[in-house]
């Protein structure tokens, strides 16, 4: 074991190491510890290079605010993740882990050579260098930018964890395990209340963990917490570690990523990685504490500079020392306990340094009983060392002037800038904060959901006074619950408490301009850089956000953004409020993809849709295509076939004998009540009002604007009573308008709908010889043509199930179209098949039904209609029941621009070279030597090769086209301009004799 | 579809039979009628079902219901309904087909269902019941007994929420 490890110390299982490895050396942690104190147990403070200079860096926090201790892990194929926080991620076996952002190696790193050439990338450096010249844009300038941006490698491999989410609903949730979220917990749970508690660390207790030496209710703070614990849990409190909240949203929904399994050595099968929590809580604790701030000097960046409050956890927590000999810098008494802490446990401390000149006297005269010099009224100069600190140099500071520096030897620096209270999750409240003058910091202010903030996270100092929070806060939000709290903050003996002082860059006898002093770790944004900005005209912060990008790398500049908030108040000379706060947003820490995702992913990305009739298409050979959620048969290939060859079959079996189709996924609605005519009459443009029972008709929908938004044909079963039919991707969307209209509108009118597009299975049989498939198979009706004309509807049944007949065609053939009961779907179509052996009845799927329909000019709502087509640009004129009141759209169309002369109208297509086929979505123009840009007059809506005719058709939407009939325009392509005739839309069958046989 | 019935981790996922069902309208006036001629009675109060003469109804809205009974008895629903329709005005269609029924049951049952309600659970006790959404399916879930929740889904979106239920029970065997 090293020699940085305390024996018997912290909270870590020291008779269970882990090993792991770090850049392929393998090292040895304990039970408990994280990846940042494993390595600085075993020495080691060099982590990774920075982001933009690749200066070497280590872990500077012990927390999820670290931005410079930045690994990749890995556990197996795929179980990649750049960028995970050294400091969060616990050690186990099979975990391996490697710097980032360095070439070759972490020590020797070719990239360092931007750090020697600082002068050059100062902020704005972006947008002041790749200006000019253009044309090195996209060559030169964006390639390199692209292989310069971002931290890490991402993952190119497939992910194979399994990720999770839960819905929960509680009464208490509390954010952040320490003291006040403990007691804040305890007080909710003693109260009766439902309550989670939750924090993102390992383990519950917060800076606790870190200081040992505070009693609390006349107990060590350990006992003590072990003692809260068991109460919680004895009280049915869900305690949850390693879980970050990430987001706090509307009505008091909070986001919650626990990571489930990576700490573990072996992840059981199935067990997920992560599980994202949506909790629903009527009150919320927040209890996040406060973030160390780092000091912002030359040289603050070396390994070995670390907040005071992160080396006194690796100490107390983790039972490490993060070196042998520090040095104190720092401007609040926080950091003369660390002081203490490492001093009492054998670390040499050889000075603390203070920026303030008065320092409580009891604080300097322990400090001088353990032998650490005192300096009050300093400041730090740089530090020194390449790979990690070897000194840091020291000056006092006299009314604004800086003195002599002198060179201390150290291998760790230790400083503290003070506490910025964690407001994160508070400002994606959209909560108001206020600036407390005094403690030069934000605090939480108007509240805008049911949320409570407990103790440092609004500012409080010390463990008695978070304690005492922790419970105003929690019977605060019992009291809202409805229920009666009891709880009392227990005494704490032995408290911490303290107080410090918000300062700026540092004072320095050195020239400023060269001074790396870091404020951003992670996005390696200096001091000089904020100033810069400022001389460069940037007032606010957001600006200055944006254009030296502090605060923006993906720890939100959890350290960063107050330094720079500081400086550039200071450069401005206005009060920090004057110059604002930049917008914490969702989420808190980074969070995988995977969480976000959980089960949507793979086969359960997407809802698949499937007919009772697929398996039999699947058995069959058939080629699917995706029609809005459902998937559908797009063609039988039958040996060698292709695409072209299967639909030409398809299509001349169906025209010369008969063929067969799935039509499940057609919309159903029916339509039921005394006022079911009036509803059809005001909903569709038809009139209904005489269509008999038994009768069908096709049906037009229109928007309010008046144009066209769905069809299909209805059948009127009695007389309060139809069956709605809608296309397969308007079937919830004709349902939600229907019920919009009938709920908001005519409330009065007594008929309600109901969706039964999945209580039938629909065939359709179309063809000359379609009646002779059915017929046999029909009892209860005589379906002759005589007895059963075009345009029926029946209730029957059909190879011994019930069914809902339709005479109907979508082909321009004699067709059927037969309802059975979803289940019998499958049983319905082997039956036609059987029966249709004889005719060889040919299985067809939708591109063959597209070609057919196209054939008779048949519309197909959503491809020759875009939401700016009304009935007359398509042709359907004649299905306006215009002696009808109202429907909906009609005061639409009456608009001018809807009645204007020169509308795009729906006409045929003959292209000159019959072989030719037309890209849908091609352009079309009157005169293909125009100068361009050219007048585009329309486009293709449909084209198909039409093996009924022998040659290609197309329909298109074109300017004035009813008046252009055997017009030639010009569809200009890349390789050639093609000619087409405009003609009618019907080419088969103008006369409409075959649906009638 | 069918599915063959599976027990692991604390719950148990299985297809239940068939039954008569039907989505049925009417007014607070036409209420009493119908169900009169039903032989039970129909709440208003969402989310709550009754029973009588063999038949249950779970009241989905201010003036929805689904009926359901034994697999036999659509047409004697249908009969009894017809006979007031023109003294008390209604809607029934017949839904038999239209779903799928899943039972998901056992210990675990509550985490299973959290995974895809976002719904409080706890305030859906026994014999009572919500149309909701089921991970992005939309289903009709009724609470059998504490322990023991049915799920109706639209045939097509069956497969889609069997295979999140299959998924999440090996989640819950794993034990975390």
């Amino acid at each position: 074991m090293s020699t940085y490890r305390i024996q018997g110390r912290g909270r870590v299982n020291h008779s269970e190491p882990v090993y792991f490895t770090f850049d392929g050396k393998t090292y040895t942690g304990l039970r408990g510890d994280t990846v940042a104190s494993a390595l600085l147990a075993n020495g080691v403070h060099l982590m990774g290079r920075s982001f933009k200079y690749h200066r070497p860096r280590g872990a500077v926090s012990a927390g999820s605010d670290e931005p410079n201790a930045l690994l990749g892990t890995r556990r197996g194929k795929g179980q990649f993740e750049p960028n995970t926080r050294a400091t969060l991620q616990e050690v186990r076996g099979n975990l391996e882990t490697t710097s980032q952002n360095k070439l070759p190696s972490l020590k020797f790193d070719i990239g360092a050579i931007n750090d020697a050439s600082y002068m050059m990338f100062s902020a704005g450096f972006y947008y002041k260098t790749f200006m000019w010249p253009k044309s090195f844009w996209d060559k030169v300038y964006e390639p390199f930018i692209r292989a310069a941006a971002g931290l890490g490698v991402a993952p190119s491999e497939e992910d194979p964890d399994d990720y999770a989410a839960r819905y929960v609903h509680i009464d208490l949730l509390v954010v952040g395990g320490g003291v006040a979220g403990i007691m804040a917990a305890l007080t909710g749970a003693r109260a009766g209340a439902k309550v989670v508690l939750v924090d993102e660390t390992a383990e519950m207790g917060g800076a606790l963990l870190s200081e040992p030496a505070v009693t609390i209710g006349g107990m060590a703070g350990w006992d003590w917490l072990a003692a809260a614990l068991e109460e919680l849990e004895s009280l049915g409190v869900q305690v949850m570690t390693r879980t970050t909240a990430i987001g706090y949203y509307h009505e008091n929904m909070v986001g919650l990523v626990q990571r489930v399994s990576d700490h573990l050595d072996h992840v059981p099968e199935g067990a997920p990685r992560e599980r994202l929590w949506r909790v629903r809580a009527k009150q919320v604790v927040l209890a996040q504490g406060a973030l160390e701030k780092p000091l912002v000097f030359d040289g603050n960046d070396r390994p070995g500079v670390m907040l005071a409050s992160a080396a006194q956890t690796y100490l107390n927590r983790y039972g490490v020392k993060v070196g042998s000999r520090a040095v104190v810098v720092t401007t609040h008494d926080s950091a003369w306990y660390a002081a203490f802490d490492l001093a009492e446990a054998g670390i040499s401390v050889a000075a603390i340094a203070d920026i303030r000149p008065k320092i409580d006297a009891e604080l300097v005269s322990k400090a001088r009983a353990l032998g650490i010099e005192v300096l009050p009224s300093h400041t730090v100069i740089t530090t020194r060392g390449r790979l990690r600190v070897k000194s840091v140099s020291v000056a006092p500071v006299s009314n604004g002037a800086v003195g002599t520096s002198r060179v201390i030897p150290c291998d760790v620096v230790l400083m503290s800038g003070g506490w910025t209270p964690s407001l994160h999750l508070f400002s994606h409240t959209q909560g108001k904060l206020k600036w407390d003058a005094e403690a030069q910091v934000y605090l939480p202010d108007v509240k805008t959901e049911e949320v409570e903030i407990a103790g440092a996270g609004r500012g409080l100092w010390g463990y008695g006074a978070a304690l005492e929070d922790g419970v105003v806060a929690g019977r605060t939000a019992v009291k809202a619950l409805g229920l009666r709290a009891t709880a009392r903050a227990p005494g704490v003996g032995v408290d911490r408490p303290g107080t410090g002082i918000m300062v700026k860059d540092l004072p320095t006898n050195g020239d400023p301009g060269k001074a790396r002093a870091f404020v951003d770790f992670q996005n390696d944004v200096t001091a000089k850089d904020i100033r810069l900005a400022v001389r460069e005209g940037m007032r606010s912060i957001e600006h200055v956000k944006r254009y030296t990008t502090n605060g923006m790398a993906t720890d939100q500049g959890k350290m960063s953004n107050m330094n720079g908030l500081m400086i550039a108040s200071d450069a401005l000379g206005k009060a920090p409020p004057q110059v604002g706060l930049t917008t914490f947003r969702p989420p808190y820490t980074p969070t995988t993809f995977g969480a976000l995702a959980n089960y949507v992913r793979g086969h359960q990305f997407e809802v698949t849709r499937k007919t009772a009739i697929d398996s039999w298409a699947e058995e069959n050979g058939a080629v699917f295509e995706p029609v809005s959620q459902w998937r559908r048969a797009w063609y039988f290939p039958k040996d060698g076939e292709d695409m072209a060859a299967a639909v030409a079959r398809e299509c001349a079996a169906t025209r010369k004998s008969v063929g067969i189709f799935d039509a499940s996924t057609l919309g159903k609605i029916e339509v039921v009540g005394p006022d079911a005519v009036e509803f059809m009459n005001r909903t569709y443009t038809n009139p209904w009002t005489k269509l008999a029972p038994g009768r069908t008709r096709y049906g037009l929908l229109l928007g309010e604007d008046g144009y066209i938004r769905d069809d299909g044909v209805i059948g009127r079963l009695s007389q309060d009573r139809f069956h709605v039919t809608t296309t397969t991707g308007g079937a919830a969307r004709v349902l939600n308008m229907m019920e919009d209209y009938l709920q908001t509108e005519w409330p009065d009118l007594k008929v309600w709908l109901t969706s039964t597009t999945e209580q039938w299975a629909t065939v359709a049989v179309n063809g000359p010889n379609a009646r002779k498939v059915l017929e046999p198979l029909v009892e209860g009706l005589d379906i002759s043509n005589e007895a059963f004309p075009h345009m029926s509807i029946a209730e029957c049944t059909v190879a011994g199930l019930p069914a809902r007949l339709f005479r109907l065609s979508f082909t321009g053939e004699l067709g059927f179209e037969i309802n059975v009961p979803a289940s019998k779907g499958r049983v319905l179509w082997e039956a036609l098949m059987k029966s249709g052996a004889e005719y060889d009845i040919c299985p067809y799927g939708t591109e063959t039904m597209h070609v057919l329909r196209a054939e008779k000019g048949y519309i197909i709502v959503g491809q020759d209609t875009d939401g700016t087509v009304t009935p007359g640009d398509a042709g359907l004129d004649w299905a306006l029941g215009k002696k009808k009141p109202d429907f909906i759209g009609m005061r639409g169309l009456k608009r001018p621009d809807l009645v204007a002369s020169g509308r795009r109208q729906l006409v045929g297509l003959l292209t000159s070279d019959p072989k030719v086929k037309l890209e849908e979505g091609a352009q079309i123009v009157l005169d293909p030597n125009q100068p361009k840009p050219m007048k585009m007059v329309g486009w293709v809506t449909s084209s198909y090769y039409s093996a009924t005719l022998g040659r290609t058709i197309a329909m298109a939407l074109i300017e004035g086209g009813f008046d252009k009939m055997n017009d030639t325009v010009y569809i200009p392509m890349p390789d050639k301009t093609i000619t087409a005739k405009i003609t009618g839309t019907v080419f088969y069958d103008p006369e409409g004799e075959k649906v009638k046989l | 579809m069918t599915f063959d019935k599976k027990t692991a981790g604390g719950v148990t996922i299985e297809e239940l039979p068939a039954e008569a069902r039907f989505s049925l309208r009417v007014r607070d006036g036409e209420r009493a009628a119908v169900a009169g001629a039903l032989g039970l009675e129909l709440t208003d109060t969402v989310g709550v079902m009754t029973s009588g003469s063999g038949r249950k109804a779970l009241c989905l809205g201010p003036d929805e219901w689904v009926l359901s009974g034994a697999p036999g008895d659509a047409a004697a629903i249908t009969a009894a309904c017809a006979g007031v329709y023109d003294a008390a005005p209604h809607s029934l269609v017949e839904i038999s087909e239209r779903e799928i029924f899943i039972r998901a049951s056992g210990p675990a049952v509550e985490a299973l269902m959290a995974t895809g309600v976002a719904r409080d659970l706890s305030r859906i006790g026994p014999g009572q019941g919500a149309r909701t959404v089921f991970d992005g399916t939309p289903v009709v879930l009724v609470r059998e007994k504490t322990d023991s929740f049915r799920l109706n889904v639209w045939r097509s979106f069956a497969p889609h929420l069997l295979g999140h239920l299959f998924h999440v029970q090996k989640e819950l065997a794993s034990g975390l």
